[in-house]
């Protein structure tokens, strides 16, 4: 997978682009409004003559000699700079022109063109104009013949100045651009100096220091729910360093007996010869306890595993009920010994993995064998509760777990009654319900009272969730 | 029988060698995944044992060359890892069998006998006999000394994996494994207590006395004076 940009880059790319759209479309509405400014200067300058020369021929009634009227023209275009007349007749027959441009070639080209009297762009001999033509009726001529006049102002300076003034406004434009990217990764850099405090506060947070905690109120509002989940994680993580520290002297301190136990045995065997006989024997009861120590180590490795499984991978639905009749089979010699009935009700069908469940329901029947009174009752419920919730219950009569053990039942090596240190089992039966129990997403929990151990467990009968 | 051992560990191998020798095979021991992957694909054997992790090549490997050289002989892996992964894996590439470390010795040779009779044409029996016990597997009915014996449906499966074994050591949690499929650590006294009831139908009041117990290995079914 490729690495995601960063932020800086990002929201600096953001802005960029941001400034490059808006910084544009300013620019364009405004240099367009300049030409329109001026266009609008131009056509009210020709629309002012051509209205004065319109009112010259109108007020010229009696028809004489054109001589006077050439005179008024050029009083006209006195006071319009530059700006140049041309009145013909006919086709190209010219009854006056000023000087300037050779304004009779526009007249024959907007006539040809079309029949508009509004203002145009035209270009002759390298110079820009802003024409306007515009047929003339006066009185006195023949109803037949028409005039036409054309007045032009040049309009060169204008578009000098407006090349000039799109320059300028585009480099500013440019600038703007760059210096608003400039800024917005400036800010951004700025904006994310408490993001880089946090990362190098949790950068000193190590395995001998987790007790460092951040403070998500001394963070801004966005970086508080980061700031809680790291220190969330914090908990969890220094939680499961303690259990392992615990665990590791627990594991030290149960292997020690055994270990010392067989170093002394075998050294007592070998200070003097021994029968043949006792040698056996010594062997023999080393092998039980070796035979322990494994045990005891698979059972750990069996913990480990179990708690460090993210997803159960047997999954397989089963009736809880057969892995219950099949450990009654197990057990019914024992139980019968002692007199202990084994009564089973309910059945549930559930997802998981089944030898696990197995083996946690092994270990919850096996202990309520063995801590029953001769002569009592084991009895396992299976119910579903609620259509999601199977609940197993594992209970026994017989002698009561004093209160105070209760919550510490299910931990590793933790034994209720310290005289059975050496006894049975390694101590990790318990662990490892709980283990199975929560690797399936469940929970277990213990009451005794009024001559009763009851081990409840709840657990969710459809697929398990990958975190507990 | 001939058995090749390939073991790295010192210890192990040397106990494993001595072992295997004293319960009657011809054995030979190879240090390194190397020497054992020759060993294996120039000699013949009738079954190899292979220690997983190896120097210079695993057992998957030698595992892997074995079988596609087409070589069908039962090979039983020996492991630190429990992992099902690894399991499903050792089985998916042609091991017979799979046993974690730390095992019992008695466990590994009736293991090793298991494949070896299973390798041997099998042959249909319908009778057990040890010295004067009779098993009928057909009617399924036992016998001693020609009295009928009332045995329960676990008990007589029970009694038949002792006399299928008769003379080897029996432990308590292969018993556990085979006979009521626990396949984990579950109280072992449960099989005593199973034992001392199969011996008060078939032992108790009959001599010679069949099943031997031995201190700390297990169990075992078989004619006293040929221990």
């Amino acid at each position: 997978m490729r690495r995601p940009l960063s932020l800086a880059l990002r929201l600096t790319l953001l802005f960029a682009i941001a400034a490059s759209i808006v910084f544009p479309v300013f620019g364009w509405v405004i240099s367009q409004s300049a030409e329109r400014h001026f266009e609008a200067g131009d056509t009210n300058e020709l629309n002012i003559i051509a209205t004065a020369v319109e009112q010259a021929l109108a007020t010229d009634r009696a028809g004489d000699t054109l001589t006077p009227l050439q005179q008024r023209f050029d009083d006209i275009l006195v006071g319009h700079h530059h700006a140049s007349l041309a009145i013909i007749t006919g086709d190209t027959a010219a009854i006056y022109t000023s000087p300037g441009p050779d304004l009779t070639s526009f007249i024959a080209l907007d006539s040809n063109a079309r029949d508009s009297t509004q203002p145009r762009l035209w270009v002759h001999k390298g110079h820009s104009y802003r024409a306007l033509t515009r047929p003339i009726k006066p009185m006195t001529t023949p109803a037949n013949s028409t005039y036409r006049m054309a007045v032009a102002v040049p309009i060169d300076h204008h578009l000098q100045f407006l090349t000039t003034f799109r320059q300028t406004l585009w480099l500013m434009i440019a600038t703007g651009i760059v210096t608003m990217s400039l800024m917005g990764w400036l800010a951004v850099r700025q904006g994310h100096a408490p993001l880089r405090r946090m990362v190098t506060q949790i950068g000193r947070i190590s395995a001998n220091k987790l007790e460092t905690r951040l403070t998500p109120t001394a963070v801004p509002y966005e970086l508080a729910g980061l700031a809680t989940s790291v220190n969330e994680m914090l908990d969890r993580i220094t939680a499961a360093i303690h259990r392992l520290r615990d665990f590791n002297a627990d594991i030290a301190h149960e292997l020690r007996t055994p270990v010392s136990n067989l170093m002394t045995q075998s050294q007592v065997a070998l200070s003097r010869p021994r029968t043949a006989d006792q040698y056996r024997e010594i062997l023999g009861s080393n092998l039980e306890e070796y035979e322990r120590l494994a045990q005891m180590v698979n059972d750990m490795l069996f913990i480990a595993r179990t708690d460090n499984t993210l997803a159960i991978k047997n999954l397989s639905k089963f009736q809880l009920l057969d892995e219950v009749e099949a450990l009654f089979d197990y057990y019914s010699a024992w139980a019968e010994e002692r007199h202990i009935s084994l009564a089973v009700n309910g059945d549930a069908v559930f997802t998981g993995d089944r030898l696990m469940l197995k083996r946690a329901l092994n270990n919850l029947l096996s202990n309520a064998i063995r801590y029953s009174a001769d002569g009592g009752t084991v009895q396992i419920s299976l119910n579903l509760k609620g259509g999601e919730t199977v609940q197993i219950l594992v209970e026994n009569s017989g002698k009561e777990i004093p209160g105070e053990h209760l919550p510490k039942l299910f931990d590793r090596f933790y034994r209720a009654d310290p005289s059975r240190q050496q006894g049975a089992g390694t101590g990790l039966g318990l662990a490892i319900v709980q283990s199975i129990i929560k690797a399936h997403g469940g929970r277990i929990t213990v009451t005794s009272n009024h001559g009763i151990t009851r081990f409840q467990i709840n657990l969710p009968q459809g697929p398990v969730s990958t975190d507990h | 029988m001939r058995i090749l051992i390939t073991e790295d560990e010192t210890k192990t191998g040397d106990y494993l060698r001595q072992g295997l020798s004293e319960a009657g095979f011809v054995v030979e021991l190879a240090r390194n995944g190397r020497d054992g992957q020759h060993l294996a694909m120039t000699q013949t054997y009738d079954l190899i044992i292979l220690d997983v992790m190896l120097p210079q090549l695993d057992g998957w490997s030698i595992l892997r060359s074995l079988r596609d050289a087409g070589q069908q002989l039962p090979v039983l892996l020996l492991t630190a890892r429990g992992d099902v992964d690894d399991r499903v894996k050792g089985l998916e590439l042609g091991a017979d069998d799979y046993l974690v470390k730390p095992f019992a010795f008695a466990e590994l040779l009736a293991r090793v006998r298991t494949l070896l009779r299973r390798a041997a044409a099998p042959v249909a029996e319908t009778r057990l006999v040890v010295a004067d016990l009779e098993l009928d597997l057909m009617r399924r009915r036992v016998t001693r000394a020609g009295r009928r014996l009332a045995l329960t449906a676990k008990e007589f499966n029970l009694l038949e994996l002792f006399m299928r074994h008769q003379g080897e050591v029996l432990t308590r949690s292969l018993i556990a494994s085979l006979v009521w499929d626990m396949n984990f650590n579950s109280d072992s006294n449960i099989i005593d207590v199973a034992i001392r009831r199969l011996r008060a139908k078939i032992d108790d009041d009959f001599e010679p006395k069949l099943i031997q117990t031995l201190r700390g290995m297990g169990y075992l079914l078989d004619v006293p004076n040929q221990v």
